[in-house]
This record gives C-alpha cells, structure tokens and sequence, in this order.
C-alpha cells in the first residue's frame, strides 16, 4: 500500500498539555471507506488523538503539538490551513451526546446555517436525509420542532452523528460514542456504523475490545501515549505480534 | 465517655443537649435577623408614609405630575421623579449593557488566560470604587467636560447621570453574565465547533443563547443597583427644585431628580412628622418596591437556572427555544420602535429616513461579507468593549491619584480640618469612618455567621430556608439610601438614639449582614460533607463538630466576607448621612455622639465648600485607597484560599 491510498496519515506526531507529553512520535494512516477503531487502556491517548484529526485540541489552552497530519496529503497543521474547514471535511461525535438546546430541527440544519443556508426547503432536505441517514428519521419525524433535550440518550446520540452528518463530511471520528448508552442503544449505533463506512470513512475510539473486534477493519492499540500495533482487526486480535497487545486483549491487563 | 454498667448505657447527654439546643436557637435567631430587619424597614417606611397616603390618596401621590414640597400649595406628585429615575436607568442601561456582554465575552471566550488575569481584577477593582467617589468625579470632570463638549448651559443633567450609572452598573453586570456564559457546558461549544462553526458563529448561536437565562438575570441585577444609587446620582443629575420630566422627553442634558437623589437632599432638611417627611418616605416605600421586584425577578431567573444546572441538562431550558425566538424577535422590534421614535423627535423625519437607509445597506452588506470577516468585525467590536471599560477606569483612577496626590502628607492624615475643611487634614473623618467600620462588623458578623451556620449546617433545604435566604436577597437589594431612612426613622427617632454612632453601625451592619451570610454559607458549603460525617462517627456533636472540624478550614472563607463587607461599608454614604454624620472636626468619646467620615467629607467638601479643590481630591484619593486596598487583601485572601483547599 502506497501513502496515496492514505486518507488521513500522520507523521511523528507528538502532543504535549503543558508540562506533559500526551503522545509520542505517532506514525499511522488511515485507509477510506473503513472503520478503523483505536483501543487501549484509559489515559492511553486515543482520544487526544482522534481530538487532533479535526484539530478540536485547538480549543484547550496551552496544548502544544509537533509532526504532520495529511488529509489527501494537504497538512492540516500548516499555518494557513483553516481548523473551520478542516472540520467541515471531518466531523465528529463525542463520547457524551451533546445536542444543543435547540429543536430536534434546529441541530441538524446548524450546521448548514452556519454556511450561509437559509433556504427552507433545502434545509428541510438536509435534515430529513440527515435524519435518515442516522436511522432517527422514523423516531422523530412527528416532532422535529421539540426540544432535543426530550429525547433518549441514545436518540440524542443518534441525533448528533445526524448533526455530523448534515454537512456531508468525508470522515467521522467518534470518541467512545457508546459510552453512556445501554446495550440496546450501543447495536443501534453499531448498525448504523457499518452502513455509514459505505460513504464515509470511520475513526472510531473505544474502551470496549468486543466493540472494536465486531465493527472495525483495522485497529490501532496505543499505551501510554505511544502507537504500540497497527493492523487489521482479525490480525490485531487474532495473532498480535505485540506482547503488550496481547496483554490488552487476552484481558490480562488494561 | 460511655460507662457501661450493668448492660445499661449511659451517655453523659443531659448536659450536652442542652447547650445543642441552645447554640442551634442562637443560630436560628441570627438566622431570622434578615427577615426581621427587612420586615422592620417595610414597616418603618410604611409607618412613616401612611399620613401623606392618608391625606392625599396613594393614586395621587403616585400619578401627581408635580413634585414641588416647598411651592404654595406644597405638590407631593411622585410620578416626575419615577420617570426621571426610569430614564436615568434606561440611559445607563443603553451603555452598560452592550459594553458589560462585550466585556463578558471577552474574558470568557477569547481572552487569553494572561490576559484574563488582568482584565478580571480591573472590573472587579471598579466595582470597589466607593459612589461618592464617582460622583465626585462625576461632578468636577464630566459634567464640566459635557458643558463645554456640547455647549450646554450646564452639564448636570440627565446624561450625565446615564453615563455614571452606567459605568457603575458594568461590574456588576460583567461578572454576573460572565459567571452564566462560562457556566454553559463545553460540549456545546465543542459540538458546535466540530460541525464547521467559526468561533464566533459558536459563541453568537451558541453560547450566548444557552448563558440567556443569566444574562437576563445580569441586565436585571444591574438595572436594581442603578435604580437604587443615591450619591453618584445626586451629585450630577442637577437637581432642579421641583421634580420636572424633561421637555422634551429626549432632551437628555435636561436636569434631571431620580427618587434617590430626591430622598438624599431633602431629607437633611425636612421638619419631622411634616407632610413633606411622610412624603418622603412614600417615594422610599416606592423605590424600595420597584427595587424588591426587580430583585425579585433576577433571584428567581438565577435560581431555576441554577436547580437546572444541578438536575443536569435534562430537562427543557427554562425559556423554551420556539419562545425564545418570539421573545427576541418583539424585543428587537421594541428596541427598533423605541430608537426609531427617537431618531424621529431628535433629528426629523428626513435624517432618520436617512439612518435607516445606512442601516439598512449596512444590514445587506453584513450578510455578503464572508464568515471569516464577519468574526474578524465581532472580535474586534467585543475587544472595542473591553478597551471602553478600561478607559473608563483608567480614567477615574488617574484623575483621582494625579490631583490628590499633592494633598496627601502626613498633616493631612493626622490633623484635623481647618477653614471648612479647605486646609488642614481629614483625621476626624478617617477616624470616624474606622469606627463606623469597626461597629458594623462587629455587629453584622456574628448575626451572618450565624444565619449562614443555620442555613447549612441546621436545616434541609426546604421552606424555612427560602423564606430566610429570600430575606437576605431582599436586603441585599434594598437600595443603601432606604437604609438610611430606615435608620433615621428607627434608630434616631424612634428608639431616640439621636444622630449617633450607635445608629450609623447598626444601619450599616444591616447593610453589610447579606453579604457576610452569603460568603459564609459559601464557605460552609466548600468543606466537605466526609469531614462531618468523620467528626459524627466518633461520637461528636453537631456543636463540636461545626467548631472543630467546619468552622478552621471555612475561617479564611468567612474572613473574605467580612473584609468585603468592611470594604463596602466603608465606601457607603447614604446609609450614615440621616444618621450618624456630621461635617465637622469631632471624634467622638462615646458611642451615642454624632461622627465624621470620610465619604461624608468627600461629599460636603465637594458640593458644598468652593475652593477646597485639593482636599478634595485628597480625600477621595485616601478614600479610595482605603477601599481598595480592603478589596484587594479580600481578593488576594480568596485567591489563596482557593488554591489551598482543593480537597
């Protein structure tokens, strides 16, 4: 595989808050149209890494980065490259669901007003395919002028990669987006995924190895910061050539 | 000190228990001093006012368009004065709000955190200038400066009065809106920032809409302390003898006379138990109501949002959004209505039409520019904010520092005046300002602390508590200059303390008690609850525990209050001018004898004796160094004990 087939690579990536070094010298690639899902134990680093990707570290005060991020071989880190843009092109979904105190309506067309949209019947259009495309349309098509705050968690949740999805991105990160949902709301969401690698290209973050071993084609396990094994996901959990791979996985630690 | 004998257990507890008893009546006493003292000035005004209601009908009073005590017949109409009182309010609000949500965005969403370090010290450091000092600046420096700038006759007007009202009201405001914009979660501002929104797009869709709620509550809060401020007010407003709306109604270097203004000249020189007295203690009953309303409404607004803070995010945002929208959209266009009439009675039909237009062309323009412009122009109109309010400070403090700073020696702090104060020093008042203080405190502690002990540590949270909580929250809101009529009303004439000392402590310790109940529960709060139980489950009591275990870490917290409490007492005039001061050289032997002060000198020197420029300006230099040097060792003390107790 040549770096071209590369959506997303990163070069000797290092992180510091402050003081301490959040990430060292990670060197990984993304390939299109797949899942690929980061794992480790807590505090490891995946999610200040999938944070880089959009560059939503940007926001946190004294966060300090070095090395190179490609997407389509364009540096996102580059003094020009705009942070907005780059988010345009690669959404996200937190861990927690965080719709805004709008309407179930307003959440999804945010994102196009922020453009510059104000025309109604393609907004209406954005937030119906949006909607659809999240496998929420049918739950709330009755009441897209209510408050978001009304619905489930894992409603919400869904709600949110609708939201991401809105502005048609190329790539969406999802930073442990089942979390704080229960088993029922956690194989929606796993549904959902594996329709969307289809348009889009997956990053996903979790704690949970059984998640990650059923939705992802490749993973990645960092500790302590550092990318220790790269691979496909039958390969990483099958025959990890790691021995602290192995560790995490058998369950011996983590 | 368990024996057991005999499988009985005794507990040596009789004695125990009742000193339990005792201390937890004691604290509920403290506790419903608030209520009492508010009850007692409701009482007292109403008491006092009654005849003048009696005699002329409260509808006449309050719809009467004249006010005009001394005229034949005297005219008791207290409606000129509510208006001039609402358009002083509405003309400060019209420049604090806009420069306090600026200046609240600025250091909650862009300052850096250096930059923030600085800012936020420079608005509190504004919100501890005493109001006779910017009514004393107000008077030599702005009112000079709009007469010539405009060429008005005089410059004492209702203008005059905005623009110092206004830049009083900005800390309150600031702080107050900075606390709720902070206070939204940052999941939606990452949210809305993932999605491709521009920070500024995330702050104005956002973040402003969420911190509404208590941005409202701000405006609010803002609006009842330029509503209720008596000496800045009386200073430059002008004053005219009888109480007159201003012709025309946008005339804004018209003279003008707000209800507190009225209350703080012609109190000193009304005969007691005249129609003329009672009537004045109908305008305080009024200001105190509009003011109790006002505070009212901001408690409530900031309560429900704190209660949805606590239940998480849950539940609907307390205005809903699709109400939201209406509410905005009929306040954008009261606020266009109310700017297009004045436009048309200030400048004509043809300029306004004019106005309009550019606006309009401008509105379309703004919609072409690109978003990255777009937030270049609201970043830099919010930093535009920031730099106003700092002007405004740096303004004030250089006026004061460069012309008292050559009265300031040694003579001039140890000696007394001499020629009505022209020469010679401001011992007495320094003196007496120091023992005013020192009677308050004294006073005012030990009922908070009190209060605040119940509050947290005797009772769940539930009726009692509100009742007394909102007692506090009322008196807090209480305007200082019904204080004083309290004061006058109770302590001099009623309980025949005369002009004392005595009277002067207890009115401002009244006045200070909110503050030391909230910084106390505060306090009590940011101790830990294990702390407690560890105490109980080794056999403590609720006595011994609270003195033991809660009050040494909550100390430094307490102490922060009490020096606050101590600034703001310092700084106050209107509570002590009906009953404690006297401009004089006097130090007092005894408590039940009249005293100077410091606030009081600045005020009599700067209104009344001509030439004593320099003395002046001394004393509001030492005045304000006073102050703010209290302020700075309670914000410094905070900030200490805040970095020591992270648990």
């Amino acid at each position: 595989m040549t770096s071209n087939d590369k959506l997303i690579r990163t070069e000797n990536l290092n992180l510091w808050y402050g003081e301490k070094q959040a990430l060292y010298d990670i060197t990984l690639g993304i390939i299109p149209n797949k899942i690929t899902a980061l794992i480790g134990p807590s505090g490891c680093g995946k999610s200040t890494l999938i944070r880089c990707f959009n560059r939503m570290n940007d926001v946190i005060d004294k966060c300090k980065i070095t090395g190179k991020i490609f997407f389509h071989e364009h540096d996102i880190y580059e003094p020009d490259a705009d942070a907005v843009e780059v988010r345009k092109k690669i959404g996200m979904v937190f861990q927690k669901p965080n719709p805004f105190p709008k309407t179930i309506y307003e959440n999804v067309a945010y994102g196009s007003r922020v453009q510059g949209i104000t025309n109604k019947s393609s907004l209406d259009d954005v937030v119906e395919k949006s909607l659809k495309n999240a496998a929420l349309w049918d739950e709330v098509k009755d009441r897209l002028h209510e408050s978001a705050m009304g619905l489930s968690g894992g409603q919400q949740q869904r709600l949110c990669i609708a939201r991401s999805l809105s502005i048609e991105p190329e790539v969406i990160l999802m930073d442990e987006p089942c979390s704080a949902l229960d088993p029922i709301a956690t194989a929606k969401i796993e549904d959902l995924m594996t329709g969307l690698k289809k348009k889009y290209t997956v990053i996903i973050v979790t704690h949970n190895m059984q998640q990650a071993a059923r939705v992802s084609d490749y993973t990645a396990y960092m500790y302590l910061g550092k990318m220790i094994e790269f691979g496909e996901t039958d390969q990483i959990f099958e025959n990890p050539k790691e021995e602290l791979t192995e560790n995490y996985i058998t369950g011996r630690f983590g | 000190m368990v024996r057991i004998m005999m499988g009985k257990i005794h507990l040596p507890w009789k004695g125990s228990k009742i000193k339990e008893k005792g201390m937890k009546t004691l604290f509920f006493l403290s506790a419903i001093s608030a209520i009492i003292v508010i009850f007692s000035i409701i009482f007292f005004l109403f008491r006092d006012a009654y005849p003048i209601f009696q005699k002329k009908g409260i509808v006449d009073f309050l719809i009467g368009m004249r006010w005009y005590p001394t005229g034949q017949p005297p005219l008791y109409g207290a409606f000129p004065l509510i208006v001039d009182t609402l358009l002083v309010t509405l003309g400060a609000m019209l420049i604090a709000i806009p420069l306090s949500i600026g200046s609240a965005i600025f250091i909650s969403e862009i300052a850096t955190p250096r930059i923030k370090a600085i800012i936020k010290p420079a608005i509190e450091l504004l919100a501890g200038i005493p109001s006779v000092v910017f009514g004393f600046f107000g008077l030599i420096v702005l009112t000079t400066w709009l007469q010539i700038t405009f060429d008005v006759p005089t410059g004492e007007s209702w203008l005059a009065g905005s623009i110092l009202l206004g830049v009083m009201a900005i800390p309150t405001i600031t702080s107050v809106a900075e606390d709720a914009i902070s206070a939204v979660p940052r999941e939606y501002k990452e949210g809305s920032l993932a999605i491709g929104a521009t920070r500024w797009q995330t702050i104005s869709k956002i973040v402003v809409p969420s911190a509404m709620s208590g941005i409202t509550a701000a405006i609010i809060l803002g609006i009842g302390r330029a509503i209720g401020e008596t000496m800045a007010v009386m200073m430059v407003c002008g004053n005219p003898t009888y109480g007159l709306i201003p012709n025309p109604i946008t005339n804004v270097f018209a003279p003008i006379k707000t209800l507190t203004a009225t209350l703080g000249i012609e109190m000193g020189e009304v005969a007691t138990g005249s129609d003329h007295y009672s009537a004045l203690f109908g305008l305080a009953l009024i200001l105190l109501i509009i003011t109790l309303i006002v505070n009212i409404l901001a408690t409530i607004i900031l309560g429900r949002l704190k209660e949805r803070q606590r239940s998480g995010s849950k539940k609907q945002p307390i205005i809903s959004f699709e109400l939201g929208r209406k509410i905005k959209l009929s306040f954008y266009l009261f606020i266009g209505i109310i700017i297009v009439i004045i436009l048309l009675m200030a400048v004509g039909i043809f300029p306004t039409v004019g106005i309009l237009a550019l606006i309009a062309v401008i509105y379309y323009a703004m919609k072409k520019i690109s978003i990255k412009i777009k937030q270049k122009i609201a970043f830099s109109m919010i930093s535009l904010t920031i730099i106003i309010v700092i002007i405004f400070l740096g303004i004030i403090l250089a006026y004061i520092v460069t012309n008292g700073v050559g009265a300031l020696s040694w003579e001039f702090i140890a000696t007394g005046p001499s020629n009505l104060g022209r020469s010679g020093g401001i011992f007495p008042a320094i003196i007496g300002t120091l023992y005013l203080v020192a009677g308050a405190i004294a006073i005012s502690l030990p009922l908070g602390v009190g209060a605040a002990i119940f509050l947290h540590e005797y009772t769940r949270e539930g009726i009692v508590t509100k009742i007394i909580r909102a007692g506090a929250d009322l008196l807090n809101g209480t305007p200082s200059i019904v204080f004083g009529l309290f004061g006058f009303a109770f302590f001099v004439l009623y309980l025949k303390f005369g002009f004392s000392l005595l009277a002067g402590q207890i009115t401002l310790a009244f006045m200070i008690l909110p503050t030391i109940i909230r910084t106390t529960e505060e306090a009590l709060k940011s101790v830990p609850q294990s702390l407690r139980e560890g105490s109980y489950a080794l056999g403590a009591t609720k006595w011994q525990t609270i003195r033991k275990v809660v009050l040494p870490p909550a100390a430094p917290g307490i102490l922060t209050g009490a020096i606050l409490g101590i600034g703001r007492a310092a700084g106050e005039t209107a509570p002590i001018l009906f009953t404690a001061v006297v401009f004089s050289d006097f130090i007092p032997s005894s408590v039940l004898q009249p005293v100077n002060a410091l606030p009081y000198h600045l005020f009599t020197l700067a209104t009344s004796i001509p030439g004593s420029k320099q003395n002046q300006a001394g004393t509001a230099l030492v005045l304000l160094l006073l102050v703010i040097g209290i302020y700075l060792i309670a914000i410094l003390l905070r900030n200490r004990f805040r970095k020591k107790m992270k648990w």
